[in-house]
């Protein structure tokens, strides 16, 4: 490893101060390491090497040469390699450098790599009562987001189904990370775990994400709150041992003992659901036909059992 | 084969090098702090520096790294005169971390200043496009989180998941954290006489007593998804594709899969959390297999008959 971190630096160095761009038989003969290689063997390291620049973030970029070379080139642009500086305080670093270490993402620490760029860590280390892991596939997660940021479409496979998506944003819920996006078919979510073979097209700027777009709009919604459903104001009774919670997932101020409230519901459906996910500590009070579809549902369920 | 050791490694001397350049000199723990060095990492690292340069690689191309007493000392390595540009993990993964405290409740000014200028620099419309929710109701978690290392016991009402009931007990807690998205508090129950784990949203109340407790020394890791035990009730469900959506919610294990029908296992440390999905999914779902979430089933499917007859 020590020869790929010296040989790495060599390179780079050596990308970053060249006025044109240089072409791989230039790097062979120029930095320690390479030339005593096969050819084999150079362009295995090499492709390693240029692997791992973009890895750290360097943007490695290939252009024609000086006019009178054939072969294309390899340059790394000063303007563009420098970080752009977010210009924090010390006391917004430091309260930054503090999430770094709390929150992960599938066991890594991106945000501490991140942190190291602006500066190093701050703060005392030590035992952290707090941590929190984002979980999955953090290389996807990368790729999606730089799409979003770029506008460029992604394509993948998705329960065994090819998409193209024009990428509007990630959100994590629950536990799992999901894209939302634009399709044919309008606007679709996707949990990021399942999709397969991600590829970002070439393409930046493919689109344009429509003006009023809140990723929390398309990922929040209460179920019963999206749907087609002619609305119906129905009342609903929470025993006082699960009022609290009902009421804290309402958004209602928490009442003492029972809950009596009125809901618009406009997917049926998903109300049913959501009110049997309380057991027979909540009760549909009104109207009838709702009652009835409430009973009707528990019927069903007893009539598939076993 | 590019070892992640190396990204790594390279990683941290493209972050240090512009760092020590632009202050010329800087204590050595100082930089063992910031960077997470050991001093020995540091030296090799600094003598890797000192072999590197420009084409050419004599006295006068190489850069100047080494450790003057107990000062860290860079020159001659103005190309490195900053650090490389985030990469879109890297990227995401600081203003996801940031975005994960501010919903904690525990965010400060700072943070959320922080958060809006860096979101500035690598996605400017992040307020828009990327939100992250641990969880919607975590008001308690940084009083908890206080508790915890101050070493505090904790009274609280609790309601458990499963058994469905509501209970006042006092626990030491020892670490809150984050698994499958919602905030949980790890540490000794008093009334249970042992290790558990919580759910802050289920927390309806607390109150951080006087009472000081004495915290193993070396804390559990915070937790990485379910792992059934053996007391766990077990269940096979067959699911139509409406229901699919029981994937993405619950950790399942899929047994098959068809355009027809998914049939998966359910593990559950009581009868309650299935029951109540089966009569929710009403005829999208079928049990196969699990005699007391059956019985369960039966049972408050027939109390709800009864209230609604």
């Amino acid at each position: 490893m020590q020869n790929v971190v010296e040989r790495v630096l060599n390179l780079l160095i050596y990308l970053l101060e060249s006025p044109t761009p240089v072409t791989s038989n230039d790097v062979r003969n120029t930095i320690p390491g390479y030339a005593d290689q096969s050819d084999d063997a150079f362009h295995r390291m090499f492709e390693r090497d240029k692997q791992v620049l973009r890895r750290l973030g360097v943007p490695l970029e290939f252009g024609p040469g000086e006019t009178w070379e054939m072969e294309e080139g390899y340059i790394v642009d000063p303007e563009r390699y420098a970080i752009p500086d977010p210009g924090l305080n010390g006391a917004e670093r430091l309260a930054l450098s503090v999430a770094a270490r709390a929150v992960r993402l599938g066991g890594t620490e991106p945000g501490v790599g991140a942190i190291m760029k602006l500066g190093g860590l701050e703060g005392a280390g030590g035992f952290e009562p707090l941590g929190a892991d984002l979980g999955e596939g953090a290389e996807t997660l990368g790729e999606l987001f730089s799409a979003i940021a770029e506008r460029r479409r992604v394509q993948f496979s998705y329960r065994d189904q090819s998409r193209v998506v024009e990428p509007y944003g990630i959100a994590h819920r629950r536990g799992h990370w999901y894209l939302v996006g634009n399709t044919d078919e309008g606007e679709r979510m996707y949990r990021v775990d399942r999709m397969q073979d991600v590829e970002v097209q070439e393409k930046p700027d493919a689109f344009k994400r429509p003006k009023g777009f809140d990723i929390r709009k398309s990922v929040d919604s209460q179920p019963w709150e999206t749907g087609f459903d002619d609305p119906v104001q129905t009342e609903v009774r929470f025993d006082p041992d699960v009022a609290w919670w009902a009421a804290r997932s309402l958004g209602l101020p928490e009442p003492e003992g029972e809950l009596v409230t009125m809901m618009s519901v406009v997917n049926r459906d998903a109300f049913i659901g959501w009110i049997l996910s309380f057991g027979d500590s909540a009760e549909v009070i009104g109207p009838p036909e709702m009652r009835a579809a409430v009973s009707g549902r528990v019927s069903e369920a007893i009539g598939q059992l076993p | 084969m590019t070892s992640d050791r190396t990204v790594t490694r390279l990683s941290r001397i493209l972050a240090l090098i512009p760092y020590v350049l632009d202050r010329q000199v800087v204590d050595v723990n100082e930089i063992i702090e910031r960077f997470g060095y050991t001093r020995d990492q540091l030296t090799r690292d600094l003598d890797t520096i000192f072999v590197c340069g420009l084409p050419g690689y004599g006295p006068g191309d190489l850069m100047e790294a080494y450790l003057d007493d107990d000062e860290v000392i860079i020159d001659a390595a103005d190309f490195f005169a900053k650090p490389p540009r985030f990469t879109p993990i890297e990227a995401l993964g600081l203003l996801a971390a940031g975005m994960t405290v501010l919903g904690s409740g525990e965010g400060s000014p700072a943070l959320e200043s922080a958060v809006k200028k860096l979101s500035k620099v690598v996605m400017p419309d992040a307020d828009t496009t990327l939100s992250v929710d641990v969880v919607d109701q975590s008001r308690y978690v940084g009083a908890l989180r206080d508790a915890a290392a101050n070493g505090q016991v904790v009274r609280m009402v609790y309601r458990s998941v499963g058994r469905e009931e509501t209970t006042e007990r006092e626990i030491e807690p020892w670490i809150v954290f984050v698994q499958l998205g919602r905030w949980y508090v790890h540490g000794y129950c008093r009334l249970v006489k042992g290790e558990r784990t919580f759910r802050v949203d289920r927390i309806r109340e607390i109150q951080v007593l006087d009472e000081m407790f004495e915290r193993p020394k070396s804390p559990p890791e915070p937790g990485v998804g379910y792992t059934p035990s053996e007391d766990d009730i077990t269940c096979v469900i067959d699911l139509k594709p409406a229901a699919r959506w029981v994937l993405e919610y619950y950790p399942v294990q899929v047994i098959r899969e068809s355009s027809r029908s998914t049939r998966i296992r359910f593990h559950s440390p009581d009868a309650e959390v299935p029951a109540r999905l089966l009569l929710r999914l009403g005829s999208e779902g079928r049990l196969v297999e699990g005699p007391e979430v059956a019985a369960r089933v039966a049972e408050i499917g027939q109390t709800l008959l009864d209230r609604y007859r």
